[in-house]
């Protein structure tokens, strides 16, 4: 009987759920969790090409090997430089704090100087190595740090997405507001526009290139336009392992010394 | 031409009415579409290769002027309310439309590249401004140890700190500067709250000049009708000799606003051109006139017109047809303003000429004769005025050698002069040493680096040349040397500080490594980490990003041409040690633009100024039928413009763009004397067979006339004297010497010249033929 009552009660209950999903489309914070919780693997090993673009056309190329690992509280980074020959070995690793209000940690080490030197930046609003992306870029904002809104439904890239708008609480923030087009079922953010405090529009990510690596949606090639300053950046990942088993004191000093050989 | 005078005389109504038509239709088109040129870029010829240089170098570095706004508190400004001044004024700043947010430096938005024993860190100096005592010193600490910072933003004796706005040339409006000086005010007290920097010197000057201007000329006007009146002794006249002036100055106007061209700041010596020359020939035809009814006291308005037209319409002619085609020899200049300013104020000539002929004559028919008020004793006085010119010819031609003397003295003197003679590109010394602003200049100048800046362009040919430590080394110590050399040159900023402060600050901040570290491979380790924790924006002001090219930004405590010549001198020897390395050397800025500019302007002037008298000379020759009397009428000419020259060597004015072009009066006045005085000394010596009747006759009707013309300019610019901006009082005192030179010269030397030569007392013919002989 105690079963039965139980029982029911679920099928009621997901009855009932299941008519809500149907009946109510999702909200814009929903929507919005749903791309910050997607999964992505645990583990990323990966090349990067990193490629700046100026405004005159001029191009450099950076070429990164990195490892990223979660470990609950903490995500640790580590990236070696491959290329350009000059900056070969200078190695860079990142802890950064998820559920603290604690800075990242940094450490950069410079192979002609043999030393490894700790580096801290004052915000989040800094430019990731002279890139078009801040650290806020690339690291994931927590849905709950903005106001969102849904504002059309359209199709972008043959994808049919949700385009919201997320307007962020803090009054300070570097940006006004970001509009993102998200890709129904995929809960990937394909493009995003980026408006200064003013209110300009001052940059538009794309994302050009997304395949599914072990059963997660892995981006594998971002462009960042800064279309005030007519600059670009384009980050590609090629050699990507997901979940293939990074060994945890891999992100540590002894390895950044020791270098890509 | 007796059918065109009768149906101008018959007619007058129809070619005042004509004429005031046509005026009235440039009128209309002058208000309308006038338009002033304020972008000082637009002035710069823009395929001279040095402004495409510049101008690409401040495109690839992003070089724009600075204003530099100082908060200076006696008490030393590690105060909190000062702080708090300088942040509020820096977001105030950053929040202009016409300021990009980057381009604000100041304590508050300065990168502090600090080491600490186990790392590195850019930080701020202060977010919230310190309060405590304890975080006031540690700021100060702070600031003392960063190089980049102390002596740069904070001044040595920590009583001064600025804040460095970058504006680009095109944003600069008036509407700008008065917003500017306006919340600028809004943060003075206790502290003492100065701007300063290029932009708004050249916004003041834009601003007080023309403002002066507005004030002056309705006072010069003004003058100019009084002594015209004195002259000429009756309204109308005044009236029409002034009315040719206006109305030529209007159709030139209008025919630019008609063209489309814009007003120049060069544009406003038209005006003044056409005011020197303008009233010449209404003087002449006056003067003519009044010796005839003198003569005739019982000839009707028509025998006195057409006796006036037939008498004076070839001098008339010629001096105007002289005078603008000496003008239009500006065309060669590069610099399209100048081109502008000879093509019409040759149109204007051409205009004041037309309105002389016909509108004066028309004017006559249609008032009636004027009778020049005269008082009993004015007869005599008229008498003794004769009596002493023909006592002043008699005189000159009888002591020669005084003339000769004094002009050889004269010549010598302005030689010297000449050879002393300098240009100056400086936009401040335009100010008086008093003024606010050239204060404000000083008090910033003693306590940093420079208001002003030269960039220094340096080129290698081939990626990654600005990471070789060989190069960097070099360049170091180019700015050591400039620094150390010139007194006048405060302070140097490159990627070569960049690098400084890095080594120094990863090293423990031991004061040993604040130099170029010896690895291509550390320092291209150092700049990809100071893109990762800095701001590479900051970098990209500095060096490409493909570290091909530099930019070594050199301040200055004076925009003067000799200190920018002087710190250039300097960087130059140091071109082959570059060269070796595979590197040239360029520059950049405004500063430098304008020091280019002006050597520019005066190169095409003096060319010009040369081409005109070459001209002169032949048209005279050509007018006169004798090459002899060609260069005797340039004599005045060639004097004048060695006086005014040599004037300005002599007591240290440096040439600019407006007094450069001054000289233009000389050609312009000096062929008017030159050309009435031949004329009649050609028809008496005709008549009278006599050269003492000859010289008396001429020096009573053209030397009166010249020395009209003269009096009335002269005086009129004189007002100038009392302007409060000292280019326009420099171009009063300029204008009066040059035509107080041009009539001193003409009744003297070209006299005494035309009068040793026995010129036209022997057949014009055999003149010519004698004189080719000898050359």
């Amino acid at each position: 009987m105690k079963i039965f009552k139980f029982v029911m009660g679920m099928l009621i209950m997901g009855w009932f759920a299941l008519d809500g999903m149907a009946q109510q489309p999702l909200t814009a914070m929903q929507i919005m969790e749903k791309v910050y919780n997607r999964p992505d693997g645990n583990e990323m090993e990966a090349r990067l090409s990193m490629i700046l673009i100026n405004s005159r056309g001029n191009q450099r190329v950076r070429e990164i090997k990195q490892y990223i690992k979660d470990f609950g509280d903490v995500e640790k980074r580590i990236m070696f430089f491959l290329k350009p020959a000059d900056v070969r070995n200078t190695a860079f690793m990142n802890w950064s704090y998820k559920h603290s209000d604690k800075d990242d940690d940094q450490w950069i080490y410079l192979p002609a100087l043999k030393k490894i030197k700790r580096i801290s930046s004052d915000s989040k609003g800094d430019y990731f190595m002279g890139s078009d992306f801040t650290y806020d870029d690339l690291g994931d904002r927590k849905p709950e740090e903005d106001r969102h809104r849904i504002l059309r439904e359209e199709v972008l890239d043959g994808e049919s997405c949700y385009v919201i708008e997320s307007i962020p609480l803090e009054s300070d923030y570097m940006y006004s507001r970001t509009v993102t087009w998200i890709v129904k079922d995929k809960w990937i953010g394909l493009k995003k526009e980026f408006y200064d405090e003013d209110g300009d529009h001052l940059k538009t990510l794309r994302i050009k290139k997304y395949e599914k690596i072990k059963g997660y949606w892995i981006i594998l090639e971002t462009e960042m336009h800064n279309v005030q300053k007519n600059h670009t950046t384009i980050m590609r990942l090629s050699d990507v392992q997901i979940d293939a088993g990074i060994p945890a004191n891999i992100f540590t000093e002894r390895m950044m010394r020791r270098g890509m050989r | 031409m007796i059918h065109w005078i009768d149906q101008l005389l018959n007619k007058p109504l129809r070619a005042l009415l004509i004429l005031l038509g046509i005026s009235a239709v440039f009128f209309v088109t002058m208000r309308n579409n006038s338009r002033m040129e304020t972008d000082l870029d637009k002035y710069m010829p823009q395929n001279h290769p040095a402004f495409i240089y510049s101008n690409q170098a401040e495109d690839w570095f992003d070089i724009k002027d600075g204003i530099i706004i100082a908060l200076e508190n006696p008490q030393g400004i590690y105060h909190p309310t000062t702080l708090r001044k300088v942040k509020d004024l820096t977001r105030k700043l950053q929040k202009m439309p016409e300021i990009e947010k980057n381009d604000v430096t100041s304590l508050y938005t300065a990168d502090n590249i600090v080491g600490t024993e186990d790392g590195l860190d850019v930080k701020s100096f202060y977010r919230r401004v310190p309060e405590s005592d304890e975080a006031l010193n540690n700021l100060r600490e702070k600031v003392r140890a960063n190089e980049m910072v102390y002596g740069r933003l904070v001044s040595r004796d920590e009583t001064v700190t600025i804040i460095i706005a970058r504006v680009g040339d095109d944003t600069f409006s008036q509407e700008f500067y008065h917003r500017l000086k306006a919340l600028v005010k809004e943060y003075e007290g206790p502290e003492k709250v100065y701007i300063a920097g290029r932009p708004i010197v050249e916004g003041t000057m834009a601003y007080l000049g023309p403002k002066d201007m507005k004030r002056m000329v309705p006072i010069v006007i003004g003058v100019i009708i009084l002594v015209l009146y004195l002259v000429l002794r009756n309204v109308r006249s005044t009236l029409l000799t002034l009315l040719v002036v206006v109305f030529s100055v209007i159709w030139t106007f209008g025919l630019m606003a008609l063209l489309e061209v814009p007003i120049y700041a060069v544009s406003t010596m038209i005006p003044v051109m056409l005011i020197a020359i303008g009233v010449a020939d209404g003087i002449h035809l006056f003067s003519h006139l009044y010796l005839f009814l003198k003569e005739n006291p019982q000839a009707t308005k028509k025998e006195a017109v057409v006796d006036m037209i037939r008498e004076m319409w070839r001098p008339v002619v010629m001096t105007s047809v002289t005078t603008a085609v000496g003008f239009v020899s500006l065309v060669t200049s590069q610099v399209y303003p100048i081109k502008y300013f000879g093509l019409f104020t040759a149109f204007g000539v051409l205009v004041a000429m037309l309105f002389s002929l016909v509108f004066i004559p028309a004017g006559i028919m249609l008032l009636g004769l004027p009778r020049p008020h005269k008082k009993i004793e004015d007869v005599d006085e008229d008498r003794e005025a004769d009596l002493f010119a023909h006592k002043f010819a008699e005189g000159i031609a009888r002591k020669k050698w005084i003339t000769f003397l004094a002009v050889h003295a004269v010549v010598l003197f302005s030689i010297i002069g000449m050879n002393r003679v300098w240009i100056n590109s400086s936009f401040l010394e335009k100010f008086e040493k008093d003024s606010e602003i050239v204060q404000t200049d000083r008090f910033i100048n003693s306590h940093f680096g420079g208001t002003n800046t030269l960039n220094v362009i340096l080129e290698g040919d081939e990626e990654d040349t600005f990471k070789q430590p060989a190069v960097l080394t070099e360049m170091v110590r180019m700015q050591e040397a400039v620094q150390h050399q010139l007194p006048v040159v405060g302070n140097s900023f490159s990627l070569g500080d960049y690098l400084k402060r890095m080594n120094k600050v990863m090293h423990a901040d031991s004061a040993r490594y604040e130099r170029i570290p010896d690895s291509q491979n550390l320092i291209a380790q150092y700049l990809l980490l100071y893109e990762m924790s800095g701001d590479p924006e900051n970098l990209w002001q500095v060096v490409t990003e493909d570290y091909q090219k530099a930019n070594i930004t050199f301040q200055l405590k004076s925009d003067n041409s000799r200190a920018l010549k002087k710190a250039i001198a300097v960087i130059e020897s140091f071109r082959p040690r570059f060269e070796e390395q595979g590197i040239q050397i360029n520059y950049a800025g405004s500063g430098y633009k304008a020091l280019v500019f002006t050597d520019l302007i005066l190169e095409g002037q003096i060319t010009s100024l040369l081409l005109s008298l070459v001209i002169v000379i032949a048209l005279l020759a050509l007018m006169f039928r004798s090459f002899t009397v060609g260069l005797i009428g340039a004599v005045p000419i060639i004097l004048t413009a060695m006086i005014s020259f040599g004037v300005m060597g002599l007591l240290n004015i440096p040439l600019s763009t407006t007094t450069a072009l001054i000289s233009s009066i000389a050609v312009g006045i000096g062929i008017d004397y030159a050309v009435h005085f031949i004329e009649r000394y050609r028809i008496y010596a005709r008549q009278t067979e006599s050269k003492v009747e000859t010289i008396k006759l001429t020096m009573h009707h053209s030397g009166r006339a010249i020395i009209f013309n003269a009096l009335v300019v002269i005086a009129g610019f004189l007002v100038l004297l009392f302007s409060v901006f000292p280019p326009n009082r420099v171009l009063g005192a300029l204008v009066s010497l040059n035509m107080f030179t041009s009539f001193l010269g003409t009744i003297t030397i070209m006299f005494l010249l035309l009068y040793v030569t026995n010129m036209y007392f022997k057949t014009p013919k055999e003149t010519i033929i004698n004189k080719e002989d000898k050359s």
